[in-house]
């Protein structure tokens, strides 16, 4: 039974975890449930899951809702998503320290673009502050992950 | 083990053709579903509850220790906030004297002036299910929607009676609120108490900026205090918008500093849109 639900939870984390840090958006720490991009890039992309990519993208509608940016989140990962696939110099999979690097050059260009969309001082200071926490959460996030997939 | 990693390898750039694919879809789609984005909004309206209930369903306990965290802080700040009450209970009930009187001369001048203003037909009670503030945008969720008779682009005010924000988008059972603070806000405002009107434009920061003065020779001063214009006849004339903390920046009620507003509903044929 314990065994039948630890194997339950296993394979519904990478679900799970995109639902919960979507769904518990807090102002400050989470705006709009944005670090749902986290477990949304760990297993589209690091660690490809099979039915992440069509679950990753309703929930990237589902960030462009609440963040109210209009397919801009859903857009950037189908782009990134066909980037990927097309091109064989970069093996995402294999990349160093679980790809923390390319998760902050993915999360700071869309923020960038976000904000050159609308440029103010405090934006920008905002913009900042994400990415520098997304990445920070990423390490432990990557951890724990591994932990359950035991990895 | 080769036809394997070949089969892999197709289905990997098959869905990269689907991911880019989609992208000119979404394009099209933007250019052409403007400015209500009725497909995009009808689908969220589906997605979104299915995707708060099964959330909801899996972080109860986080959501009972919140709650349970600020119950307690809430009991212990009990007595402390009943004495304070008490003493600005006395002082309000003196100050409602006074008002009493403002307002029978008010209601007398304005039956002299012939002045017709609206008012709401009924308000709305709805509590701040989302708070969605980042970078630029500010929107938030209240637990209201079509089914208690919520309507795109009515005013949302705190229970003080300040504007808060306008509805954006509504679904079954709740609803999407622009607030003042967005970048795609602009109110029309105007100084009470005289005839110079502007526009309250949120810039993303705490402090919307006011500007457009319709009197070039206006000189804001901190402590103005603004209210909706009805210029434009979104927003109807007279609701407390907020005060001016220098010339250029506006205090007003954050979202973040309330749980409940209130959703005005006007009748008549001419209501705001």
């Amino acid at each position: 039974m314990i065994r039948n639900i630890g194997k339950f939870l296993k394979n519904t984390f990478p679900f799970l975890s995109v639902l919960v840090l979507w769904h518990l958006s807090v102002q400050f720490w989470n705006p709009a449930g944005i670090l749902a991009l986290i477990p949304i890039f760990y297993y589209s992309f690091i660690k490809p899951t099979d039915w992440f990519t069509l679950y990753a993208v309703i929930f990237c509608f589902l960030i462009d809702y609440k963040f109210d940016t209009l397919l801009f989140w859903t857009s950037f990962y189908c782009l990134f998503n066909a980037v990927n696939g097309f091109q064989s110099f970069v093996d995402l999979t294999k990349q160093k320290s679980e790809g923390v690097m390319v998760f902050m050059a993915y999360f700071a260009t869309s923020s960038l673009i976000l904000v050159l969309a609308d440029w103010s001082f405090i934006i920008m200071v905002r913009a900042f502050w994400l990415v520098l926490w997304s990445s920070v959460l990423y390490v432990p996030f990557v951890a724990l992950a591994k932990r359950i997939n035991n990895d | 083990m080769n036809q394997k990693k070949i089969s892999s390898k197709v289905y990997s750039i098959a869905k990269s053709a689907l991911s880019a694919a989609i992208l000119p879809v979404f394009l099209i789609y933007i250019m052409m579903d403007k400015p209500d984005y009725k497909i995009m909004n009808g689908l969220s309206k589906i997605v979104l509850p299915v995707a708060e209930w099964v959330g909801n369903g899996i972080t109860w306990p986080i959501h009972a220790i919140g709650d349970a965290t600020s119950s307690i802080r809430e009991l212990s700040n009990l007595r402390t906030e009943n004495e304070e009450l008490k003493a600005k209970l006395s002082e309000a009930i003196r100050q409602k004297n006074e008002y009493d009187i403002a307002i029978s001369e008010n209601q007398r001048l304005t039956r002299e002036l012939d002045i017709i203003r609206k008012t709401p037909q009924k308000s709305i009670v709805a509590n701040i299910t989302f708070n969605n503030n980042a970078f630029s945008h500010s929107t938030f969720f209240i637990n209201k929607g079509i089914n208690n008779g919520i309507e795109k682009d009515m005013a949302v005010v705190s229970f003080e009676g300040a504007l808060v924000g306008i509805i954006s988008d509504v679904g079954v059972s709740f609803a999407k609120v622009r607030g003042l603070t967005d970048s795609k806000s602009n109110i029309p405002v105007r100084i009470a108490g005289s005839e110079v009107y502007g526009f309250l434009q949120g810039n993303g920061s705490d402090k919307p900026t006011m500007g457009f003065f319709s009197d070039p020779e206006f000189q804001p001063t901190p402590g103005l205090k603004l209210i909706t214009s009805g210029i434009r006849g979104v927003l109807p004339d007279g609701i407390n918008v907020g005060e001016m903390s220098d010339n250029k920046d506006t205090k007003i009620i954050l979202p973040s500093s309330i749980s409940s507003v209130m959703v005005l509903k006007f009748d008549g044929k001419d209501k705001y849109k």
